[in-house]
């Protein structure tokens, strides 16, 4: 009887580490804090947007699907326009040193300033701790925080999950149109979708 | 300016794409090539596609559901008018874990099945466009893919060149079999608990694993534990999301089976995750296996050398020896021998798994070989040839302790043939059992045979209590053989109901072949020849490869018959109704119809009463032609009940549930 509460015990320690190390909060649930370093060094803080609608959008720019709505503009039509509402926009590369798309902070600085992209930061992850905290899956993969330090919004960019730019016209913008709706108090009308992407080229 | 920008932008854009920079444009990583099995495809019939696809090496393509990233091919179709084509049908995916994230994918050459209608009214050449747009990626990196592929077919006979059906049969092989029976599942907390009808008979292959085909319904890189638990299988797994019906593909290995599940009460597996249902077994076959080797030691082909080391022990007591010391190395001799054989068992059983063949009693070929095995074991009790070990352990044998453990080796050695039923039961339990507890029964095999001598070392007196060896021994020995003939006969009935008169025509003659070549290797023996098991490994060969031409007939329980379509045709032609069913080993509904319904006294009387023809078609291991057949009624899988009423065209398909009722009053009535 000893004997098999050990081997129990000892099956339930080994799913712990097989275990992927991935957290995803729930949608209207409380998102956990982080704090990272943006692109030119400076430690950024979640908790200090409290009060403050955030967008978090994970980023590989090497990632097809990225290209097609920076390549597009969308991307940055999208945080403008977010950014203008005074909306926090944090775009975090979580991708590994050596994998596609890891950039160090003058390369971001590079990347953000030749695509003219319009975060209010870009953070770099490269030991993957913000993307697992979030069960961030794919680039891209949007969420949107509320001023409550709530989930509101996790999933996709639209509703068009190819890499072909000429589907950005017809596609409904999840992040806008949540955004609109948080904005008019109301609650968000699709909380959650399948996010598209590549894989986020994480630490293995 | 804004050109400017873009155009800035562009080229940075290339710049940080990195490795995706030296893929060239255009530049294809899965082959992709539309197939169709008939190129005269008749009007108002159905025809087949495949998507032939073979990813580069290191590249993946996707399963319907890619999992935690990565896209489903989309597809767009242009056919000509009144033309539809179906839902693509994919093979039996692979898991692809990458840093934490899961996906669902082939790494190998693949092909996605489809099927198109012909409208009835459609003459001449057929165009077919089908537009891809597809994810393909490596551990690293990514690149969408796009195909244009066309055929044009032609109207015609629906005539399909041999090739080609073997290459679809080849394909339709590697897709998942709907289960045909609804799954539960049950969700507490984040954990969910999946259970699926599935017969404990079924025989499965590999670890199994469930994969989802619903998103949301549960986190796919969460760990799965799936068990099979009387006629179900239960999968656990964590990270639920949502709750809803549930869609996927159960995979034992290359096995799949598609299910549907529905929200439910499911109770937990009660054997204990590969652990302790086994584990008691395994404890009863060691002390069978014990016993079993306890009992060997009077067998005649291992008496001797008993007393023969009794003898030498004798000696060494009165001499001063070490009784003990040579105990202990005989009995780490035998176990040796017995553990090695058993090594060599798990090995040849995880070889042949990894070719897929499953060790069973069920199959003819393995009967056939076993009824070689005891035939010739028979007929060496029955005094027609000896076995003899091989020099060098005799002469091992002679003295000390290495001698004693080599006499323990020996024994063991030259038991294995004579050890006969007990033997076989070891044989089961290592085919069986998982591989520790496997060899835990050889040991135990070893420690049984070894056990007399292991207490003559330690216990003196007991020497005297041995029996003399002597021509007692001899006559013991005949006796024997006895009740080892009367297995070979059991076995020979048992391959005559599985594969008929002439399956069991080939299994004796095959004994007759072996025992020719035993009886030749005695005579040889007795004159003393040199090569003398010649002509017996010469004829042993060719028996054994007649276990490549027996084939399972189909499990006859009321004058049933494989199903064919000849024969189907010859019964039919003869005015008989026909009343044909389609099953398999892993398909609960057909099991609970076959024992509740078909097989009873009831519904057997009234099918002999009015002669009807009964024709089952086993569809276990997805034969393609029974698959088609099935296919041309509507049905993608099994349960299947055909009615043929003669004078009536067309059968009637029957609901997947019969009652004996409805089986009584089609028998009367047709």
């Amino acid at each position: 009887m000893i004997h098999r509460i050990l081997i129990e015990t000892g099956l339930a320690a080994d799913v712990l580490v097989a275990a992927p190390l991935m957290a995803e909060p729930d949608v209207a649930a409380t998102v956990p804090n982080f704090r990272a370093f943006d692109m030119t060094g400076k430690v950024v803080d979640l908790s200090q947007y409290r009060g403050k609608t955030v967008v978090l959008e994970w980023n590989n720019p090497g990632c097809p699907f990225v290209k097609k709505h920076y390549g597009s503009g969308n991307m940055q039509k999208t945080q403008a326009a977010a950014t203008g509402q005074g909306v926090v926009w944090l775009t975090i590369n979580s991708g590994a040193p050596g994998q596609q798309g890891h950039m160090t902070g003058p390369e971001a600085q590079k990347f953000v300033a030749g695509v003219g992209a319009k975060p209010t930061a870009y953070l770099l992850d490269p030991k993957g701790l913000v993307g697992k905290g979030y069960g961030a899956k794919t680039t891209p993969h949007m969420y949107i925080i509320d001023g409550k330090g709530r989930l509101v919004y996790k999933g996709g960019i639209d509703d068009k999950p190819t890499a072909d730019t000429a589907d950005i016209a017809g596609a409904r913008n999840h992040v806008l149109a949540a955004l609109g709706e948080l904005r008019a108090g109301k609650p968000v009308s699709v909380p959650e979708t399948r996010p598209y992407g590549c894989s986020v080229k994480y630490a293995s | 300016m804004a050109a400017v920008r873009f155009g800035l932008m562009a080229v940075l854009l290339w710049l940080f794409a990195g490795v995706a920079l030296a893929q060239a444009p255009g530049e294809q990583h899965v082959d992709i090539t539309l197939v169709a099995e008939s190129e005269q495809p008749a009007p108002g019939s159905e025809v087949t596609l495949a998507l032939a696809s073979v990813p580069q090496k290191g590249w993946h393509a996707y399963w319907l559901n890619p999992g935690d990233a990565g896209l489903p091919t989309r597809t767009e179709w242009t056919l000509p008018p009144g033309a539809t084509a179906g839902e693509f049908r994919y093979p039996v995916p692979q898991r692809l874990l990458i840093a934490g994230l899961m996906n669902y994918v082939y790494e190998g050459p693949f092909a996605p099945l489809v099927t198109v209608k012909i409208p009835a009214a459609a003459t001449g050449a057929f165009p077919i466009r089908l537009k891809l747009n597809y994810l393909v990626c490596t551990d690293a990196i990514c690149v969408p893919g796009k195909a244009d592929l066309s055929t044009i077919l032609q109207v015609g006979d629906g005539s399909v060149t041999p090739a080609r059906r073997a290459q679809f049969d080849a394909w339709r092989a590697a897709l998942p079999r709907p289960l045909g029976a609804e799954g539960t599942y049950q969700v507490e907390g984040k954990a969910l608990r999946l259970s699926i009808p599935f017969p404990s008979a079924a025989a499965t292959e590999g670890e199994g694993y469930f994969y989802p085909a619903t998103h949301g319904a549960f986190d796919y890189a969460a760990p799965q534990k799936v068990t099979r638990d009387g006629d179900r299988v239960v999968v656990e797994t964590g990270g639920v999301k949502a709750v809803g019906p549930i869609e996927g593909l159960l995979a034992f290995g290359k096995q799949g089976f598609w299910i549907k599940a529905v929200p439910g009460t499911v109770a937990g597996a009660k054997a204990a995750p590969a652990a302790s249902a086994p584990w008691s077994a395994g404890v009863l076959a060691f002390l069978g296996a014990v016993l079993g080797g306890l009992i060997l030691n009077i067998m005649p082909c291992v008496f001797p050398i008993l007393s023969l080391k009794a003898l030498s022990l004798a000696k060494a007591n009165a001499e001063g020896g070490n009784p003990r010391g040579e105990a202990l190395a005989y009995t780490a001799g035998v176990i040796f021998v017995c553990l090695a054989l058993g090594g060599i068992l798990l090995a040849l059983r995880a070889g042949g798994a990894t070719l897929g063949w499953a060790f069973q009693l069920q199959d003819p070929r393995v009967i056939l070989v076993l009824l070689l095995l005891v035939t010739g074991i028979s007929f060496n009790l029955a005094g027609l040839f000896e076995l003899s070990a091989p020099g060098f352990v005799n002469r091992a044998a002679s003295k000390g302790t290495g001698g004693a453990f080599a006499t323990g080796a020996l024994a063991a050695f030259v038991a294995t043939p004579c050890t006969g039923p007990f033997m076989a039961g070891a044989l089961g339990a290592a085919l069986i059992l998982p591989w520790p507890a496997a060899l835990a029964v050889f040991g135990g095999l070893g420690l049984g045979i070894a056990l007399p001598f292991l207490l003559l070392g330690f216990i003196p007196p007991l020497r005297r209590m041995l029996p003399r060896p002597g021509a007692w021994m001899e006559t013991l020995r005949r006796i024997l053989s006895v009740p080892m003939f009367l297995t070979a006969l059991a076995l020979a009935w048992v391959l005559g109901q599985q594969t008929g008169v002439p399956g069991m025509t080939i299994g004796l003659a095959a004994a007759l072949l072996a025992t020719l070549g035993l009886w030749w290797t005695g005579l040889r023996q007795r004159r003393g020849k040199a090569l003398a098991w010649l002509p017996a490994a010469l004829l042993l060969v060719v028996a054994v490869a007649a276990a490549a031409i027996v084939h399972p007939e189909a499990k006859a329980s009321l004058g049933s018959q494989a199903f064919t379509e000849a024969r189907l045709a010859e019964l039919r032609a003869q005015d008989k109704p026909v009343f044909a069913y389609f099953t398999a080993d892993w398909c609960l509904t057909c099991k609970v119809n076959e024992k509740a319904v078909i097989e009873t006294e009831a519904v057997e009387k009234a099918f002999a009463d009015h002669k009807v023809g009964v024709l089952i078609g086993d569809w276990t291991n997805g034969d393609p032609v029974l698959g088609r057949f099935i296919e041309q009624h509507n049905r993608a899988g099994v349960p299947l009940y055909l009615w043929y009423k003669p004078g009536e065209a067309e059968p009637r398909v029957l609901p997947q549930t019969l009652t004996q009722a409805m089986l009584r009053d089609l028998a009367a009535g047709g």
